[in-house]
């Protein structure tokens, strides 16, 4: 046994330097997912009604992000990319560019589902009193398809949220980071960790908080 | 108001429509009957064009279907059609449901749009459901509501796609009594059904299809009392008896 102690006065000094790497992790994450969801909803929206080409450019996107690694796609990005473009990405930008190709390819894949599984009797009642398609989609589809996505979405919340740690790859200053660097000047990886594990976690249950209310509405 | 020439329809080999002449008078009330798998309901879907037509021409009200420019949504918004399944929209109240199409086609302000949903939620007898959600309401008031919803457009002819199939027995009179009141006010229906006793007391004119044709067309009585071909006599046998 060895004779360890928690030091709580570790914890208490981190606390204000973790919460800026939570608070830079927070923005990352709403960043990439908001991007994502753009792109999700596009990719997933070229899929459903697109032509061949849109088809095989949607499935191309969502088989090359779903079928490798985030940290690879992370370093492409940062590392790789830079070389054939002749411009560095500053780590930030590239860090919600990266989690926002991430994120939307499993988004498209959310909201092509939902949508396909609205029956089709809602299409037609909707085009039957005159909706153009596009009204239809609006009025009828998105509003009952979006209801059946947000489970879906909240996990994939969580995920992106938890998935940002990965971004220490490319030094960008998030909570997983900040972590790293306390640990450095004080050595108390086991209180630091502990309390960088908290933070992750009261910001993952506060966003499933938020989506079962939503649910409930 | 609606007529047909040569209409064919088919799903890669099969051919479920295999030319069908009709032609369908303002007022009248039609009723379509015939084994299942006969296209009795791929012909009403053809009308407003939720089915493609293969081949063939149709002029509703003037317009002609299959011409290029034709705007098939004002076309739409003058033929109301209620389904079998109702297919109410779940997340919208029976008010919301029923001036959907008046708002977003007619494009009537909110009020109007409201005022006229409540005339016509009164005349299906739901004046008190306007706030519930269609899935507060049983089968019958269901197929009302959506009765409702395509009077809101004020329509030239409503479609009836087997409208209470789908409803417990205890529910299908409130429903056909709806129809039969529509029916008296001179509204254009067609409606395929296998109510034979709203085929027989209410349609001016009932039609008997069977395999991809029109096998027998003319009044109930004429096609219930003196059926002339073998088909018609087998399948109202069948019926009779269950």
């Amino acid at each position: 046994m060895s004779n360890f102690e928690f030091d709580w006065s570790a914890v208490f000094q981190a606390v204000p330097a973790l919460v800026k790497g939570a608070e830079l992790t927070v923005v990352i994450t709403f960043g990439g997912l908001f991007f994502g969801f753009i792109i999700g909803v596009t990719a997933g929206w070229m899929k459903l009604a697109g032509n061949m080409v849109s088809k095989a450019v949607a499935n191309f996107y969502i088989e090359a992000i779903r079928g490798t690694p985030f940290i690879v796609q992370v370093m492409f990005l940062y590392f790789g990319v830079p070389l054939a473009l002749g411009f560095r990405i500053p780590p930030l930008v590239a860090a919600i560019i990266a989690l926002s190709l991430n994120a939307g390819a499993y988004i498209a894949e959310i909201v092509r589902g939902a949508i396909q599984s609205i029956d089709r009797g809602q299409t037609e009642a909707g085009r039957s009193i005159g909706l153009t398609a596009p009204q239809a989609m609006r009025y009828v589809i998105w509003p009952q398809a979006f209801r059946r996505m947000l489970p879906a979405l909240g996990n994939q919340f969580i995920i992106s949220l938890k998935d940002t740690s990965i971004l220490v790859v490319i030094g960008v200053g998030e909570l997983t980071r900040t972590g790293q660097e306390v640990i450095a000047y004080n050595f108390r990886a086991f209180e630091v960790w502990f309390a960088v594990a908290v933070i992750y976690f009261v910001m993952t249950f506060s966003v499933a908080q938020i989506i079962k209310y939503m649910e409930r509405r | 108001m609606i007529e047909i020439t040569n209409l064919h329809k088919a799903y890669g080999e099969l051919e479920v429509l295999k030319g069908i002449d009709v032609r369908i008078e303002a007022g009248e009330v039609v009723s379509v009957i015939g084994p299942s798998g006969s296209g009795k309901s791929t012909l009403l879907r053809c009308i407003n064009q939720l089915e493609e037509a293969t081949s063939g021409r149709i002029v509703v009200n003037g317009h002609d279907l299959c011409a290029r420019g034709t705007n098939i949504n004002l076309v739409r918004a003058e033929i109301g059609m209620v389904f079998q399944s109702f297919n109410l929209f779940p997340h919208l109240t029976v008010l919301e449901n029923v001036t959907l199409g008046p708002r977003k086609v007619r494009r009537m302000p909110v009020k109007a749009a409201n005022d006229v949903a409540r005339r016509v939620l009164e005349k299906v007898g739901l004046s008190g459901k306007i706030d519930a959600y269609p899935s507060q309401l049983s089968g019958g008031q269901q197929q009302r509501v959506a009765i409702a919803r395509s009077l809101a457009l004020s329509p030239k002819a409503i479609l009836f796609d087997e409208p209470t199939s789908a409803l417990d027995p205890e529910l299908v009179g409130e429903v056909l009594s709806v129809m039969r009141d529509l029916a008296n006010e001179g509204m254009t229906m067609v409606v395929v059904t296998h109510e034979m006793s709203f085929a027989r007391d209410v349609a001016d004119r009932v039609i008997f299809m069977d395999g991809g044709h029109i096998v027998e067309d003319g009044p109930p009585k004429e096609v219930f009392k003196a059926p002339k071909s073998p088909r018609l006599k087998d399948f109202l046998r069948h019926v009779v008896q269950h």
